[in-house]
């Protein structure tokens, strides 16, 4: 058995050797595809890192009336911190809210103090969510439930909707785009490695219709070529992760963490590679020997 | 065994019995290779049934046929040799797909190639070869899986006629040697030379 392990490997090598030029073809169009394919998922997951980034920056804003005592504004808050999907209440006094207003614009507190009288922005809470929460119709459930409350009138909250909106359409979007997409390129490695396997089959009629002659039995006819397969896939993921590599090091040079990926990708894309090469090449023995 | 054509065999019985020489002569398109491809099982026939060794084509499963053909030796008059690797590898081919260890390949390849007189041509490609070494390469590779019987199709068809005399030689010693030979031809001189039995079939029937 061994023995005819070794033969069959070397047997799927050599085909590889024998059919240099179109197992380089190939094995370049695979790496085209698988490299591709490989910057497509980056560019997906990056976004989606960058989509969650902003969904995390997203606040209810809940203003206090001046009048509040420090009391109501504590028991406001106990209240808020129970809110099913609130994660975190911070508070913003009146003055932290006109440093921060100084620091948008670029003036004095005491400008406007001076000018005013009064200090006339209100107090607040910022309210974080949790982040299965961060979405148009959970924000809206955490809304109804601080409306609930006497103090809180709806002309008291802020929250930018909007672009929870904007993401949720969007993400959608690009998810299907992503699946087309992704779907597309796999399918074109893959016919592309089953075109190569039934060209190397009808390269080889001869040899096959030998060995088919002498004894041979499916499985040991078929599994040079399945090896074939596996190989090319392989190494079109092999140079594919390393062209990937390159990219985001690359890419990583000019602005740092615009690029971030997942150490796993590699590997996956490797695996990608012969797995694609195995469906081709097991595509193609089924059909053409 | 009816082609769609309407050519074919009908109500052959033929029976070789182990150590036997059969020719099987007729003119071209008898059914002399349907014969033969009935035998390895490449054909199946529509009525009646074709027994090697103990297994029958009606009962036999798909997945049994490439045993059956390692109890064959298969030679054909266009040698169906491989081109891609030398003499020694094609010979040794129909024991590597048999799964033999390196020294019994090794063993079996070379008392082949010395049976046929091509040992000193074991590292030649077979394009480098005249059609006789040629077909003894063939012969050799059909007879290094010591079959029970070896089924020669028109193997002298592309030779000169000395060489065929040299062929049917080298297949009269694998006989000698217990091996049951088979030979389809349609050199009726051929076989007039010779005292072995003869199966003459035309129009795809057995007619003496």
């Amino acid at each position: 058995m061994i023995h005819s392990a070794f033969f069959l490997i070397k047997e799927g090598l050599e085909g590889f050797r024998r059919a240099r030029l179109s197992a380089a073809v190939a094995t370049v169009t695979v790496t085209i595809s698988i490299t591709l394919f490989g910057v497509f998922l980056i560019i997906t997951l990056n976004l989606s890192r960058y989509i969650d980034m902003l969904k995390n920056r997203m606040e209810i804003e809940v203003f206090l009336d001046d009048s509040f005592s420090d009391e109501k504004i504590q028991g406001i808050r106990e209240q808020l911190s129970t809110i099913e999907g609130v994660r975190d209440v911070v508070f913003i006094s009146k003055e932290m809210a006109i440093r921060a207003f100084h620091r948008l614009f670029e003036r004095e507190p005491a400008d406007y103090i001076e000018a005013l009288g009064f200090n006339p922005l209100p107090a607040s809470f910022r309210l974080k969510l949790e982040p299965n929460y961060l979405t148009s119709g959970q924000a809206d459930r955490v809304v109804q439930r601080i409306l609930a409350m006497d103090a809180i009138g709806a002309e008291d909250i802020r929250y930018d909707r909007r672009i929870l909106l904007i993401i949720e359409k969007n993400v959608e979007l690009a998810i299907v785009l992503g699946v087309i997409v992704g779907a597309i390129i796999c399918l074109s490695a893959l016919f592309l490695v089953s075109n190569n396997i039934r060209l190397i089959i009808f390269s080889r009629r001869k040899l096959i219709e030998t060995m088919k002659l002498v004894g041979a039995t499916p499985l040991f006819i078929q599994a040079p070529l399945f090896i074939q397969g596996v190989t090319q896939g392989f190494s079109g993921g092999l140079i594919a992760s390393g062209f990937l590599y390159v990219i985001v090091v690359l890419s990583s040079m000019r602005v740092r963490n615009l690029i971030v990926v997942n150490p796993e990708v590699y590997p996956l894309m490797i695996i990608l590679g012969a797995g694609l090469g195995l469906l081709g090449s097991l595509t193609a023995v089924r059909r053409y020997l | 065994m009816r082609y769609p054509s309407g050519e074919g065999l009908d109500r052959i019985s033929l029976q070789v019995k182990r150590g036997e020489f059969v020719y099987l002569v007729g003119p071209t398109g008898a059914g002399k290779s349907t014969v033969l491809k009935l035998i390895y099982m490449e054909q199946k026939p529509s009525t009646g049934y074709v027994v090697v060794d103990r297994d029958n084509s009606n009962q036999i499963r798909e997945s049994r046929i490439p045993f059956v053909r390692r109890k064959l030796g298969i030679i054909f008059q266009d040698f169906k040799l491989l081109d891609d690797r030398d003499v020694f590898e094609n010979v040794a081919f129909a024991l590597r797909v048999t799964a033999a260890s390196p020294k019994e390949v090794k063993k079996k390849t070379l008392r082949a190639l010395a049976e046929v007189g091509m040992s000193h041509r074991s590292r030649k490609m077979p394009e480098e070869l005249s059609g006789g070494e040629q077909q003894r390469i063939a012969i050799a590779r059909a007879i290094v899986n010591d079959p029970l019987i070896l089924l020669a199709d028109e193997p002298t068809a592309n030779l000169d006629p000395k060489t065929s005399v040299a062929i049917l030689n080298i297949l009269d010693r694998v006989n000698a040697r217990g091996t049951a030979v088979l030979m389809a031809t349609h050199n009726y001189e051929l076989v007039n030379y010779s005292n072995k039995r003869v199966v003459s079939i035309k129009n795809g029937r057995v007619i003496f």
